[in-house]
């Protein structure tokens, strides 16, 4: 079989420090925090702009606290951490200090979902869809590809407010071949067209659905594909009404069921008065511990592509 | 401002307090009678630079009370500095007011949300830097409740603060000694306060938070401190100033009856 999906060697949290570095080097408002999470262009952001740079230390509910004080004095915060500390570990700074003032800080998490898979369980973030989007005035953004990723960095530098931008721990394969700005102000991406079934993913898991896509057609099954890169806000008119061309919806995730981004799905569906079948793939409660790469994960807690195209195949022949 | 007048500053601050809350039954009279005296020192004794009408001044020093169940304490002088009018002290708490229970950043005055302790030393720590970035000589002080220090986050910003050797950046650790359910040194002993910080690389300074004459030379001596950050550990009593809240814990966030009442007033002077 043909390699067309070869990940990309470049991060896509390089791509984004870089983007940050070049908008620094012309403002010094601009301030970079790391909580002790390295990067390759982290290293030159930091020799070239010491002044702009600063070591919170392990210390994340205090980066947050800084970050306040810093954007409420004009300053235009980047706060750079792992994912699952970044998110639930200072979840009570994040509501009360920035969401609360509606401050234009922008959280640049590490390893979303199952991203540092080896780790297990302290390093997963099967909640921080659900934690995150819960936040007041958020906006949250996972970028699939270095493309996706440098233009909503771009678009973070450019109108700051308080934002959560999702990086994958791993290089992406190119998705969108220079076509990412038509998406960008839809909030997703309708990157496959299909008939009657559409699977939603964002991220990651996006290349697993493309390559489901690829063995349902071979069955004669013709999915779409949409990638939900900003779970929130949800663009609620505009994908309500591409949903309604298609009969079912099936999505994928690296989160817990309750309160990921398939609720953001049927809560959206809910709220435009829309019915059509929905399965969703993702983590249920009482997941474990299993020791093993992420596809190996995946397979454990029935996110694997067989999965996905034998939910797929039933969807469609329900 | 000489003592005396500082002190009458503080009666009519607690005058004021007291009236504002009893009117709509909401507030913490102790938590707020404990910190007055640091509270008219900062603002009435010439230690923060802070303009009449004028709070948006970007050089003005920022005062945070992060003990927030104490913000109601601020408002009184913020509407005494013009920044908002007087009689917004009379709507404190009610629709279409501006003054609530907690400190809104958007009320003139205040520098950042208050009500969940913790977040004052970090907030602060933010402030100083962006001062120090700016090129700009203001102070940031940081009102935290005894209480408050029990939050791992004030430690994580005081280590920080040191590092960065943030001498623009104060803390005063409101000493009442007490918390909702009781004495903090019965229920969870807070220690010796005053080398916690100094071992966090903060200079300190312990005084009666009640006394003028040893709290203005604290800040005066504050303003010579290079290098690092500085904390003043006040020794205070929570309800100072009617005799039957002092020092007692129950009354964080009770209201007085009616023959209390009379017994309050009379000695804040009100009758």
């Amino acid at each position: 079989m043909k390699m067309t999906n070869k990940p990309s060697s470049q991060l896509m949290r390089d791509i984004v420090i870089n983007s940050i570095a070049k908008a620094a080097e012309k403002d010094k408002d601009i301030l970079f925090i790391s909580a002790d999470l390295g990067a390759k262009a982290l290293d030159g952001f930091r020799r070239d702009l010491p002044n702009q740079f600063i070591h919170a230390g392990i210390s994340e509910q205090n980066m947050v606290d800084l970050a306040s004080g810093l954007a409420l004095s004009g300053k235009k915060v980047f706060l750079y951490a792992m994912a699952p500390f970044i998110t639930a570990r200072c979840f009570e700074q994040l509501k009360c200090v920035i969401a609360s003032m509606g401050l234009p800080v922008t959280l640049i998490s590490v390893g979303v979902g199952l991203g540092y898979d080896h780790a297990t369980l302290t390093h997963f973030t099967p909640e921080d869809i659900a934690c995150m989007r819960s936040l007041n005035g958020i906006e949250v953004l996972t970028p699939s590809d270095g493309e996706s990723a440098e233009a909503i960095i771009e678009q973070a530098i450019a109108v700051p407010k308080f934002r959560y931008i999702r990086l994958d721990r791993q290089g992406q394969p190119e998705l969108y071949h220079g076509n990412f700005r038509i998406s960008q102000g839809l909030g997703f991406g309708h990157i496959r067209e299909g008939k009657e079934i559409v699977i939603i993913a964002c991220g990651a898991l996006l290349q697993k659905v493309l390559a489901a896509q690829k063995i349902l057609k071979s069955d004669g099954i013709n999915i779409g594909i949409i990638d939900l890169f900003r779970v929130k806000p949800i663009n609620t008119l505009e994908l309500g009404s591409l949903l309604r061309a298609y009969r079912c919806i099936l999505t994928v995730e690296e989160q817990l069921l309750d309160g990921g981004m398939s609720s953001a799905v049927l809560e959206m569906l809910a709220d435009q008065n829309i019915l059509m079948p929905v399965k969703r793939l993702g983590m249920k409660d009482g997941f474990s511990v299993v020791n093993g790469n992420r596809d190996n994960l995946h397979e454990f807690y029935g996110i694997d592509l067989e999965n996905i195209v034998e939910s797929a195949r039933e969807l469609v022949r329900d | 401002m000489n003592i005396n007048d500082l002190e009458n500053k503080a009666l009519w601050l607690r005058q004021e307090l007291f009236e504002m809350i009893i009117k709509q039954k909401k507030g913490h009279i102790p938590s707020c009678y404990s910190c007055v005296e640091v509270m008219v020192a900062l603002y009435y004794g010439g230690i923060v630079n802070i303009k009449h009408r004028y709070p948006e001044d970007p050089d003005r020093d920022r005062v945070v009370v992060s003990k927030g169940h104490a913000a109601m304490v601020q408002y009184p002088i913020l509407a005494d500095f013009n920044f908002f009018p007087k009689s917004e002290l009379l709507k404190f708490t009610q629709p279409g007011g501006l003054l609530g229970m907690y400190a809104d950043y958007r009320i003139p005055g205040i520098e950042g949300i208050s009500g969940s302790l913790g977040h004052g030393i970090g907030m602060g720590a933010g402030f100083a830097i962006a001062a120090r970035h700016d090129g700009k000589k203001y102070k940031s002080y940081i009102i935290l409740g005894d209480g408050e220090c029990y939050e791992g986050s004030i430690w994580e910003g005081a280590m920080f603060a040191a590092h960065h050797e943030l001498d623009n950046l104060v803390a005063i650790v409101d000493r009442n000694a007490l918390c909702i359910l009781g004495e903090t040194e019965e229920l969870l002993s807070l220690g010796d306060l005053e080398n916690k910080w100094r071992s966090f690389g903060w200079e300190t300074f312990t005084v009666d938070g009640h006394s003028f004459n040893e709290l203005l030379p604290a800040f005066d001596k504050i303003r010579e401190v290079v290098g690092k950050p500085s904390v003043i550990i006040a020794n205070t009593i929570k309800g100072k100033g009617i005799s039957f809240m002092e020092g007692k814990s129950e009354w964080h966030n009770k209201m007085p009856d009616t023959e209390q009442l009379a017994q309050a007033r009379s000695e804040l002077g009100l009758l």
